[in-house]
């Protein structure tokens, strides 16, 4: 969970009606585990259910941020799975090096904590690589270029495999671990291809991703500003942008705004947000390949479907007042941070942190009047086969970024021992409780599994159950999506990102002639990185992460 | 002293050097080489795929390497003595200079001429003279070069306003300590902290300080104002609307954003140029101006005469030191619009940045850092000469 998220919860405190509902939602799932035959199935739902909902309380909603001690807690309650299957001191004077995040002290912060107790318990040792997110990327990509993996255990994005897993670097999962993290639990869009690689599994997730629609609700309904309904699909997101130009905002009164496109890159991280229009036209339910060709790798960026993408924005910076002033120097996380949240505009697409910040965040004013849903959708979707639009209703949610996982590299692959122990690690903090734990308090993980959206496990550990159904739904809706639009997990994706982000500036700042011209720009940029990076090997390893 | 001894005042004792020693110094020095050179051949070898040795890294070169380096220092006063222990205080110095500086270069020129994007299979392939055509249809980097000219250009304008504050410096003004202090105090900030605190949170459009003052500016008056006020309101407002502060943008435009990543600059780096001034007015010696004055020159005649010449070579060091500052300008631009809008603001470096980093694309990346480094060399070696000239006495 976003720690964000945490201190929307942290600020629900749990009422009287919460606590009774918590009590008769617990008597339910007991009543529920009574009608199994078995009684050692009954047993175990009752330990287990009987667990996450101890672990919940570690150290409780309203108790503060989790120190040291809890994750340490968490890790030893959690610890059933691997005293099943290891031996006490059966890795004694193992030596493991784990390289992950140190974001918002989190990530591997917690990891020390939940695996201090698995050190204990297995007598391995572990050492601690510890990376801020800007330096993650660059020191990834040059211990891959040069051949200096100094380490057998990352936490990594699923963008990454194809850098990865397709230049054999990753050890291939052993089938306990899979057994042991419980995978089929995860949501739809985690399971395979996500994760595989050529058909063999390399990922324990631990996070997922998805950009989710933000809006608010004070500019729909019945006399609002921004008309009866939420816009449903982008046309009528523009629509309602449009209308929305010299109105004035019903909560803070001062010029009212409707979608807000980051316009300025982000590291590539930008070209996300072009990507949650554009999915909705390009993301054509019977195709999974929406960025390139599959058999060519020629770009579709250039395609009708994500011409009109550019030319929605195209049309709010030439619409007066549709924008905020200067968006043309906005980032997502001003969009995000410094508008959404601070009352300017009324639509969004975000990862989770907005949703959850909305409530808790001392700059948010739309803590109240946030609602959430899935990306909009389009009347009509480009098929890239027929090179024709069809006329019919579109929705893509995008899967964007897809989420950190625990991967184990090759170098472990010599000694069996100290690959057992480095799956093992692995597995303990990819388990279906601790997750559980990380979705419902700071670690910088989003919930990913269908068993995080019971809900009725938040509203015992005292969430406001309103709440929860619309934030968490619009994740689970989107997880579950039969159209999600997956990221592509092939080398070099960001580059191709990072040059569209450059070449979507010249357009927006009005140096192309036209949408067309500024997508034909990124489609050239995008052959070149193709041609730079290996076209063959690109079609091979992009058709590998479609699972085609 | 053994000055009558050895007939040089620097040598402090006399060596009597056996050719059996002589030819041991040699005998290291060659045969480390020899060894170096070795190792070095079958590095390469191994890593072009001729031979399969196993070697996973360069370090064993490494080692020969330093092997050799100690050997040669070492050789030094075996075969030289006490000449020998002399060079002994450069010659490590040298050494590392060149493992450390001069091989990377060379590598860097290895690099520049490569096709090597970190995320390709295929690892670094040499690729000629195809990064610098792509260099050459580029518009980013040109673009980036062109900015890079009025950046350069605005330098002039900082100098003046150094120049000013340094004179005000060194007049006779209360609390000159603390003016001095307090103007300095740009220069000590991060940049990358001028360009949240400036350029995302005063600047920023809907919150910051600077667009709200430019908003009450623009906003018309109150009519319950007393007539001279609102007059005065009527004013600036007229004023306000027509600059455009009614809805004020700092990063909309090509040429405001621009101007607002030169002024944030600015700032920062003014005090540099005003300290370097300062110091440079406060050596000239006072009798010179009390002799004009004594022959009635006027101060403005002074100034001309007496003060802007003597300052000129701090002022050309000044201006050339500030220009190599300027060159690497990146942070401010990448922080506050990351070179937009449409590469308006991106510096060379900003663009590099993106190149290299974002795109792992290191031989094109270092094929654009190497042909910067050399329009720099060129440019900072004519602006030299010229400097030169011009600080040569008229009189």
């Amino acid at each position: 969970m976003k720690i964000e998220t945490y201190k929307a919860i942290v600020s629900a405190q749990m009422s009287r009606r919460n606590l009774l509902k918590g009590a008769a939602s617990a008597g339910a799932m007991a009543a529920v585990g009574g009608m199994v035959n078995s009684t050692m199935a009954v047993t175990a739902a009752q330990a287990s259910s009987h667990l996450r909902a101890e672990i919940l309380g570690i150290p409780g909603v309203g108790k503060g941020s989790p120190t040291d001690a809890d994750w340490q807690r968490v890790g030893e309650l959690c610890l059933g799975a691997t005293r099943d299957r290891i031996a006490q001191g059966e890795f004694e004077g193992v030596e493991l090096t784990f390289l992950g995040l140190n974001n918002q002290n989190l990530h591997n912060f917690l990891f020390r904590g939940f695996l201090k107790p698995w050190e204990a318990y297995t007598g391995a040792k572990i050492n601690w690589i510890d990376l801020a997110q800007a330096d993650y990327n660059p020191r990834l990509q040059q211990a891959i270029a040069t051949g200096t993996v100094d380490f057998d255990i990352i936490e990594m994005g699923a963008p990454f495999e194809g850098e990865t897993a397709g230049k054999g670097l990753l050890d291939e999962m052993p089938d306990w671990v899979a057994d042991q993290i419980e995978s089929d639990d995860l949501v739809d869009y985690l399971k395979p291809p996500v994760g595989t690689w050529d058909g063999k599994t390399y990922r324990i997730t631990i996070d997922g991703d998805c950009h989710t629609f933000c809006y608010r609700k004070d500019y729909f309904g019945a006399g609002a500003i921004g008309g009866s309904e939420v816009p449903r699909t982008w046309q009528q997101v523009n629509e309602v942008t449009k209308a929305l130009a010299g109105k004035v905002d019903p909560l803070t009164g001062l010029p009212a705004h409707g979608y807000l496109d980051p316009l300025k890159g982000w590291g590539g991280f930008g070209f996300y947000f072009l990507e949650n229009r554009a999915a909705a036209y390009a993301k054509h339910p019977d195709d999974p390949a929406w960025l390139f060709d599959p058999d060519t790798m020629a770009p579709r960026v250039n395609n009708p479907a994500w011409v009109q993408a550019i030319q929605d924005v195209m049309d709010l910076i030439n619409t007066p007042g549709a924008y905020p002033a200067d968006q043309i120097n906005a980032d997502p996380g001003t969009t995000g941070f410094q508008q959404f949240l601070a009352g300017t505009g009324s639509m969004l697409m975000w990862w989770g942190d907005i949703g959850s910040s909305a409530r808790t965040s001392d700059t948010s004013v739309v803590g109240d009047v946030v609602g959430f849903g899935i990306n909009p959708g389009s009347d009509r979707v480009y098929n890239s086969r027929t090179g024709r639009w069809e006329d019919t209703y579109n929705e893509a949610p995008n899967m964007a970024y897809i989420g950190w996982g625990i991967y184990v590299t090759r170098r472990v692959q010599g000694d069996a021992r100290k690959r057992k122990a480095a799956w093992s690690a692995a597995a303990h903090l990819g388990g279906k409780d601790i997750s559980l734990w990380t979705s419902a308090y700071p670690s910088g993980f989003q919930p990913y599994r269908n068993s995080h959206f019971i809900y009725d496990e938040w509203e015992a550990a005292g969430y406001d159950r309103d709440y929860i159904e619309d934030y968490l739904g619009s994740n689970a809706d989107s997880y579950n999506h039969p159209n999600a639009a997956i990221e592509p997990r092939i080398p070099g994706i960001f580059q191709y990102y990072s040059v569209a982000e450059d070449e979507l500036a010249k357009g927006y700042a009005g140096q192309y002639g036209s949408a067309q011209e500024t997508a034909d720009a990124i489609a050239a940029a995008w052959e070149g990185i193709t041609d730079q990076i290996g076209r063959e090997s690109q079609i091979a390893l992009y058709r590998a992460a479609l699972g085609l | 002293m053994s000055g009558e001894e050895g007939g040089k005042l620097h040598v402090v004792t006399a060596d009597h050097i056996s050719r059996t020693r002589r030819r041991w110094g040699s005998g290291i020095v060659w045969v480390s080489a020899a060894l170096l050179v070795a190792v070095m051949l079958l590095q390469t070898l191994d890593g072009i795929g001729y031979l399969s040795l196993g070697f996973e890294t360069w370090r064993p070169s490494l080692y020969a390497y330093l092997l050799w380096s100690t050997c040669l220092c070492a050789s030094q006063v075996m075969i030289r003595g006490e000449h020998g222990k002399r060079t002994l205080f450069v010659l490590p110095a040298a050494l590392f200079v060149i493992s450390m500086v001069v091989f990377p270069l060379l590598f860097g020129f290895v690099i520049a001429f490569s096709d090597w994007n970190l995320s390709s299979p295929d690892g670094r392939q040499f690729n000629g003279l195809d990064n610098l055509r792509q260099m050459w249809g580029d518009s980013f980097y040109w673009n980036a070069l062109g900015n890079m000219v009025w950046y350069s250009a605005a330098i002039m304008v900082e100098y003046a306003i150094a120049f000013g504050l340094a004179l005000l410096l060194n007049g006779q003004i209360r609390a000159r300590k603390f003016f001095r202090v307090a103007f300095l105090l740009p220069l000590m900030l991060s940049p990358v902290a001028v360009s949240w605190m400036v350029g995302k949170s005063m600047l920023e459009i809907r919150f910051g300080p600077i667009a709200r003052f430019l908003r009450w500016i623009a906003a018309e008056p109150s009519v319950d104002l007393p007539a001279p006020l609102y007059y005065i309101g009527m004013l600036s407002h007229e004023v306000g609307q027509w600059l455009g502060w009614a809805s004020p943008s700092f990063f909309g435009s090509a040429a405001v954003a621009r101007a607002m990543i030169m002024m944030m600059d600015a700032w920062t780096f003014i005090p540099f140029m005003m300290i370097m001034i300062l110091a440079g007015l406060q050596a000239i010696p006072r009798e010179l101006f009390e002799a004009a004055e004594v022959d009635g020159a006027s101060r403005w005649r002074r100034f001309w005469e007496i003060t802007f010449p003597l300052m000129l070579p701090v002022s050309v060091t000044a201006i050339l030191i500030r220009i190599i500052f300027k060159l690497k300008l990146a942070d401010i631009i990448i922080n506050v619009t990351s070179g937009g809008p449409g590469g308006a603001t991106d510096s060379v470096t900003s663009f590099i940045f993106r190149e290299y980093r974002d795109r792992s694309n290191v031989g094109y990346g270092t094929l654009l850092a190497i042909f910067y480094l050399v329009i720099i060399v060129i440019a900072m070696t004519i602006l030299m000469k010229l400097a030169e000239r011009w600080m040569k006495p008229r009189y």
